[in-house]
């Protein structure tokens, strides 16, 4: 409890430290790179074998009882309201929470934070916001990617082992679409790019003794980021579905 | 106006650091703050720019109570404090020359060219140039240090502070970064505060001592008072001679 109030008081500061625009505009635009853009291909892999192993599965479910072109239905509905995000979520919290998490603990231990202080930095400013405001901005834009790089592979498996047409499996894909499928899954998203990298901002900054201290706020920023990830899940499907 | 520490209380938890220690830099002059290893030399001076906050007793600086500043008050006073820290604190992803003009960055009306023309002069105070594209993993640890030195500069303040700036070098590059701490006196008139346990350097540097024992002053006064001092503590401490407290006792 008293780490979450800890957590709290620094996610405060940091709405606070939105009004030092001269800090952090500028080194956001550097953190939605890192955050973002390199976080790409890690994302496609997982969404890639993802979306061929749910369109067999699917297969392998449905075959005799239910029309095939249910394995669109299934494929697209899967990527996008669960998987897409939550193993995307998942999949950064290891990559990007833990990279935020040592940087900024590292930062910590050589007084390179202390240091920023001394030259008049706000460290919030300069540190968290520009890495939370990234994860909120670029967690939806990889997620968005890597769904459909999911249902594209999907699609590619049907065609080549399941002998569907593209018709039957994109007629399966539009069946029970419906527009708030992807509100949904931006709303999860945002949340999930929020949470790892203010964790793994918090774990940072707390970081306390050496290279020993630095390692133990990484595997916490993974642990709690990637706890909280599934809490939200399913918080978001017992209130929004 | 100087800098005043007076009656400060610290503690971390149930491990009381500083215990109502008192300690004055006059305009001007290098107060060199003597005491052992974990005495709370680094949390006092961190005291100073507001890093930390007595849970006791007052910090004052140019006739300003640094506990009671707000945020802007804070920057202010920031500006007019550079600070010189153990192990050089550089940022390591920048180079060199971004390190020694960060601090400048905040300042407004300086534009990029004068602040590379002054990131060029400071490098040139602390005998640095031509290592301004170097990133702070190719220097060694004296380079670091004039580095530091260079950074806390930049912005000409009034005070540094210089926290253990010879530990850890060798015996040369130790009366080199002495030399540095005298010409920035000399030449930019500053205050400074060193807290250091190397005698020597101290010796070297100091217009007057402050010792810290037991998160106490133990001892303020002057550098001969300092060597005719009779308190077996100082003595053993300056002397390296731990047998005359236990002969004391």
């Amino acid at each position: 409890m008293v780490g979450l109030g800890q957590w709290g008081r620094m996610v405060w500061e940091a709405i606070v430290s939105l009004r030092d625009v001269d800090v952090w505009l500028g080194l956001t635009l550097r953190q939605l790179t890192r955050v973002g853009v390199d976080s790409v291909p890690i994302a496609l892999f997982i969404a890639m074998f993802t979306g061929i192993v749910l369109a067999l599965q699917a297969s392998y479910t449905f075959t005799g009882a239910i029309p095939l072109y249910f394995v669109g239905v299934l494929v697209g509905k899967t990527m996008m309201l669960e998987l897409g995000p939550v193993l995307t979520g998942l999949a950064l919290s290891g990559r990007v929470g833990a990279n935020i998490s040592a940087e900024l603990g590292t930062m910590r231990v050589t007084e390179q934070i202390d240091a920023l202080e001394t030259m008049a930095y706000p460290p919030v400013a300069y540190l968290v916001v520009p890495r939370v405001l990234a994860g909120i901005i670029m967690f939806p834009l990889v997620t968005a990617l890597a769904i459909g790089v999911g249902i594209a592979a999907g699609w590619l498996t049907s065609l080549q082992l399941l002998d569907m047409s593209t018709y039957e499996f994109v007629y399966g894909l539009t069946l029970f679409f419906q527009p708030f499928d992807v509100t949904f899954a931006m709303v999860k998203t945002i949340s999930f790019g929020f949470v790892v990298t203010s964790i793994g901002c918090f774990y940072g900054f707390r970081t306390r003794g050496g290279a020993e201290g630095v390692g133990r706020s990484t595997t916490q920023a993974v642990v709690v980021s990637s706890m909280v990830i599934l809490v939200l899940d399913a918080f978001w499907a017992i209130t929004l579905l | 106006m100087g800098i005043e520490i007076r009656d400060v209380h610290k503690a971390f938890g149930s491990k009381e650091v500083l215990r109502g220690f008192s300690a004055e830099a006059h305009d001007g002059e290098t107060l060199v703050i003597l005491g052992g290893s974990g005495s709370g030399k680094s949390v006092t001076l961190k005291h100073i720019v507001g890093l930390l906050a007595p849970d006791r007793g007052e910090v004052w600086v140019d006739g300003l109570r640094v506990d009671e500043l707000d945020r802007e008050g804070l920057f202010e006073l920031r500006r007019n404090v550079g600070y010189v820290f153990q192990f050089a604190a550089l940022f390591d992803s920048m180079t060199v020359a971004e390190n020694v003009g960060m601090g400048l960055k905040r300042l407004t009306g300086v534009s990029k060219e004068d602040r590379m023309r002054r990131v060029e002069e400071c490098l040139e105070r602390v005998d640095m140039v031509g290592y301004g594209e170097r990133l702070p993993a190719e220097l060694s640890g004296g380079q670091k240090k004039r580095v530091g030195i260079a950074r806390a500069i930049a912005t000409e303040p009034r005070y540094i502070l210089y926290d253990e700036p010879t530990t850890g070098l060798d015996p040369m590059t130790r009366a080199v970064i002495d030399q540095l701490i005298n010409r920035m006196k000399a030449e930019l008139g500053v205050t400074g505060i060193v807290i250091t346990h190397d005698m020597e350097s101290a010796f070297r540097v100091a217009d007057r001592f402050a010792m810290i024992h037991d998160g106490k002053q133990q001892f303020q006064g002057s550098p001969d008072e300092i060597r005719s001092s009779a308190d077996p503590m100082v003595r053993a401490f300056i002397e390296g001679r731990p047998e005359l407290i236990e002969e004391a006792e």
